[in-house]
């Protein structure tokens, strides 16, 4: 179903030369833009926000059954390199194994989610973190549903600015916008 | 407010957590604990349903109402907890809404203070004088107006009738020249467009 769906964002993808390298310095550019936005895009369609390279060879993107094509972990790791190059992947440990997508930086989803605290009055009210993640009131949110490593981060861009504050008790945490 | 546990005081100043804040993060916990515990009894009896019917399809009937039976089990099981929850929920509401009252009322308190304050800066004898002053003032300029206008509207009429006069006047040596030919007997002239002109004329001057 994905794969479809892959196709639907990109022609290229049943492209064979794509899964390759091109050494020609232009058109391995372009090459390199295409991918990027293909993640990207096929991230914010699955709303997928966190990537492990452990699992690269099942993230769809990285092959195509259809022609026979795959990714090899060397063109993995320059386009992951090119993707933390442009602010759209951030590293979460030092051994660079898992990242945060970013289709959205951490400043639009601070916004977006402060937007969302204003519009439902909730300033100044403390919110669990489940409630906005996984709570009923938050279904129809862009926020729903993403994963909490990155719903972190960008709390943390919040508090930067002064809008949130976190806190903890008994060990679950909650948050409290201003 | 008080007891004010602000964790960390960066320059942008975050929202300060309070203890009833600690205290509504709690309720808060408690009823997530609730809504998950009831999303899994709900996901269950779905499941339990199928089963169920499943069941019943292959003719094992006793199984059937075993499972029938674990379903009404969870399923009274599902209105306690959503009678907690409603309870959970109603202590959440009142909490917060008592801290909105709080707030209303310590803000209430300071208006009145600074409020107070600012009627000690006014004392009675000074605002009587004041207005005594002021009405003076008015009565001054009204004063001082009246001449004014009087003298500057007498020459303005005057400056108007003339200008009156002045209009009428060529109005109507103007209209002496547009007088129209006496009309010849035989023929039957109209003789409604002078009297017309003459009209508007007349309603112009006037």
């Amino acid at each position: 179903m994905s794969a479809t769906k892959i196709s639907e964002l990109s022609w290229f993808h049943d492209f064979p030369p794509f899964f390759t390298l091109q050494p020609n310095l232009d058109t391995r550019r372009k090459q390199l833009d295409a991918w990027c936005s293909l993640i990207l895009d096929y991230c914010r369609m699955k709303k997928v926000c966190t990537f492990d390279v452990n699992d690269a060879s099942k993230f769809p993107p990285f092959f195509n059954a259809k022609i026979n094509r795959q990714l090899d972990s060397n063109f993995i790791q320059v386009i992951l390199e090119e993707l933390r190059s442009r602010g759209n992947i951030e590293w979460e440990d030092k051994s660079k194994r898992r990242c945060l997508v970013l289709w959205k930086s951490p400043e639009e989803w601070a916004k977006t989610i402060y937007q969302w605290i204003t519009a439902h009055g909730m300033n100044g009210t403390v919110c669990t973190f489940y409630e906005l993640l996984h709570g009923d009131d938050t279904r129809s949110a862009e926020f729903h549903n993403i994963d909490p490593q990155l719903f972190r981060r960008v709390l943390g861009e919040l508090e930067k600015r002064g809008q949130a504050t976190v806190f903890a008790d008994n060990g679950t945490e909650g948050v409290k916008f201003s | 407010m008080g007891n004010v546990f602000g964790k960390k005081s960066k320059p942008p100043k975050q929202p300060a957590i309070t203890e009833q804040d600690r205290a509504i993060l709690q309720l808060k916990q408690q009823r997530d604990r609730l809504t998950q515990n009831r999303r899994r009894i709900e996901s269950q009896l779905e499941r339990e349903r199928e089963v169920a019917k499943q069941l019943l399809k292959n003719g094992q009937k006793d199984r059937a109402l075993l499972l029938l039976r674990k379903k009404k089990m969870l399923e009274s099981q599902l209105d306690k907890s959503e009678n907690i929850l409603e309870n959970v929920e109603r202590m959440t509401h009142d909490l917060e809404f008592a801290q909105v009252q709080v707030d209303v009322v310590h803000s209430l308190k300071q208006g009145n203070d600074a409020l107070k304050k600012m009627n000690e800066l006014l004392k009675l004898e000074d605002i009587e004088k004041l207005m005594e002053d002021s009405r003076e003032a008015v009565e001054y300029q009204n004063e001082v107006s009246n001449l004014l206008s009087g003298g500057l509207s007498r020459v303005d009429e005057e400056d108007v009738e003339a200008e009156l006069d002045e209009l009428i006047r060529r109005e109507e040596s103007a209209d002496i020249s547009r007088l129209p030919d006496i009309p010849h007997h035989r023929e039957q002239r109209p003789v409604v467009s002078p009297t017309r002109t003459k009209q508007r004329v007349a309603i112009e001057a006037d």
